[in-house]
């Protein structure tokens, strides 16, 4: 009976039985996982590149049929971006044109002396030795020759010309410009000129002055063709040279030429034209 | 008469652009005139009797526009006419050289009457500066734009004068 029992064949049996179970004690314990997923990954990856290959075999003979509703909607989608996004350029332009006119309304209403009109610059002057703006608003709008132009910076120039319905504005910062301006510190007087270039510098501020760098250039009013207290410019530089009686300085203009897109015209000042009593 | 019209309807929207975007467009403080280079160009293809009538209206649209006096755009754009009329029977198998050419004469003289109107004006200016600052690159950026104005004239030519347009 025992000898039947420890058969050589029931024998190879039971010592399989007990690898096999062992082996499985030991993978379920998890001490084979190391050996488990450097053999199975070789396999993983092939198991995955097939899958994939089959998928992408897959979708070409069944996507046909979807392709013409995906192709629809994808173009209305596109047209749908494209159409928001230029939705979104036309609001931000709105938004910088509501700042500016903001900021507009904001200088007018801290300075109610005065009575504005607000015009957009719709162009620049053609020869680069000078400098002009053109502004969408003429006589049409109730301007007239010579009407200070400013922004709620400060003061950008004056009316040059003008036809029914835009106006072209001298800047202050061209060549044959001239603004009597008074030193807000030294309550001394001087006068702004323009140049070929664009920048703007001080002269005729009598040598005795101390003029401070970064000093306030406010418009004085003489000579009747500005009105007075409007920013103009601080002091940049100074100098002066032996045996003159002015002092001459360069000056950084508080408003940005290069930049102008609103601009203020003030329309209840008329300038006074006292070329014919100049000797 | 088309081409006439065509030569007008180039030169009022060359306007636009020149107003909103080439005088904005600088080195240092000078600036491209390409209503100058578009007359230029214009007038290098354009062979009619006539022309002169078109330089004129040109001449007097420009005037009404800028601060120059108008005697010196009538004068800039009238030397135009004359050289490009010289240059036409010389230099026919090659117009853009003869664009090139003239683009730089005619900047020369346009920065030489706006000099000689300021001086006249009064006005105080540094001869080095003006010249350094704002002559030669208007001057350098007329040169640079005169090769693609003459690129796309010669297109819009082609159907304006049909039959008169050269290599």
């Amino acid at each position: 009976m025992i000898k039947k029992i420890f058969s050589p064949k029931n024998l190879r049996n039971l010592i399989i039985s007990l690898v096999v179970v062992g082996i499985l004690f030991l993978a379920l314990s998890g001490y084979l996982t190391p050996i488990f997923s450097f053999t199975a990954s070789p396999f993983i990856s092939a198991q995955s590149w097939l899958a994939q290959r089959f998928l992408a075999f897959s979708d070409f003979f069944n996507s046909p049929r979807d392709m013409a509703t995906l192709r629809a909607e994808n173009q209305q989608l596109e047209s749908q971006v494209a159409m928001l996004q230029s939705e979104i350029v036309a609001l931000q332009e709105n938004l910088a044109q509501s700042e500016i006119l903001y900021s507009l309304l904001d200088f007018a209403r801290t300075n109610p002396e005065h009575s504005y009109i607000a015009a957009t610059v719709i162009g620049r002057e053609i020869s680069p030795f000078l400098q002009y703006i053109i502004i969408d608003k003429g006589s049409n709008d109730g301007l007239r020759y010579g009407m200070p132009v400013v922004t709620q910076q400060g003061l950008v120039g004056r009316i040059d010309a003008l036809i029914a319905n835009a106006a072209r504005i001298q800047l202050i910062s061209d060549a044959e410009s001239v603004v009597n301006v008074k030193l807000q510190t030294a309550e001394v007087e001087g006068l702004v000129r323009g140049s070929v270039t664009g920048e703007i510098s001080l002269d005729m501020v009598p040598v005795e002055t101390e003029v401070q760098i970064g000093d306030i250039l406010m418009t004085s009013g003489l000579g009747g063709t500005y009105p007075p207290n409007i920013f103009v410019g601080q002091v940049l530089t100074m100098q002066s040279k032996q045996n003159v009686l002015f002092q001459t300085g360069s000056v950084q203009p508080v408003v940005d030429f290069s930049n102008l897109s609103a601009v203020l015209v003030i329309t209840n000042f008329n300038s006074v034209d006292i070329s014919p009593l100049v000797p | 008469m088309i081409s006439y019209l065509i030569g007008f309807a180039g030169f009022l929207v060359t306007g636009m652009l020149q107003l909103s975007v080439f005088s904005q467009i600088k080195i240092l403080s000078g600036s491209a005139d390409i209503l100058l280079l578009y007359l230029i160009v214009w007038c290098m293809y354009d062979r009619s009797k006539q022309l002169w009538l078109l330089v004129l209206l040109m001449a007097g649209l420009v005037s009404s526009v800028s601060a120059l006096p108008a005697a010196i755009v009538m004068v800039v754009y009238f030397f135009v006419f004359a050289v490009t009329r010289m240059f036409q029977k010389r230099l026919t198998q090659t117009p853009l050289l003869g664009v090139i050419v003239i683009t730089f004469v005619v900047s020369l003289l346009q920065i030489v009457m706006n000099m000689a109107y300021l001086f006249i004006s009064g006005v105080e200016f540094s001869l080095n500066t003006a010249l350094v600052e704002v002559a030669l690159p208007s001057l350098i950026l007329n040169m640079f734009l005169a090769i693609p104005m003459h690129a796309i004239i010669r297109e819009i030519a082609h159907y304006a004068f049909p039959k008169g347009v050269e290599a």
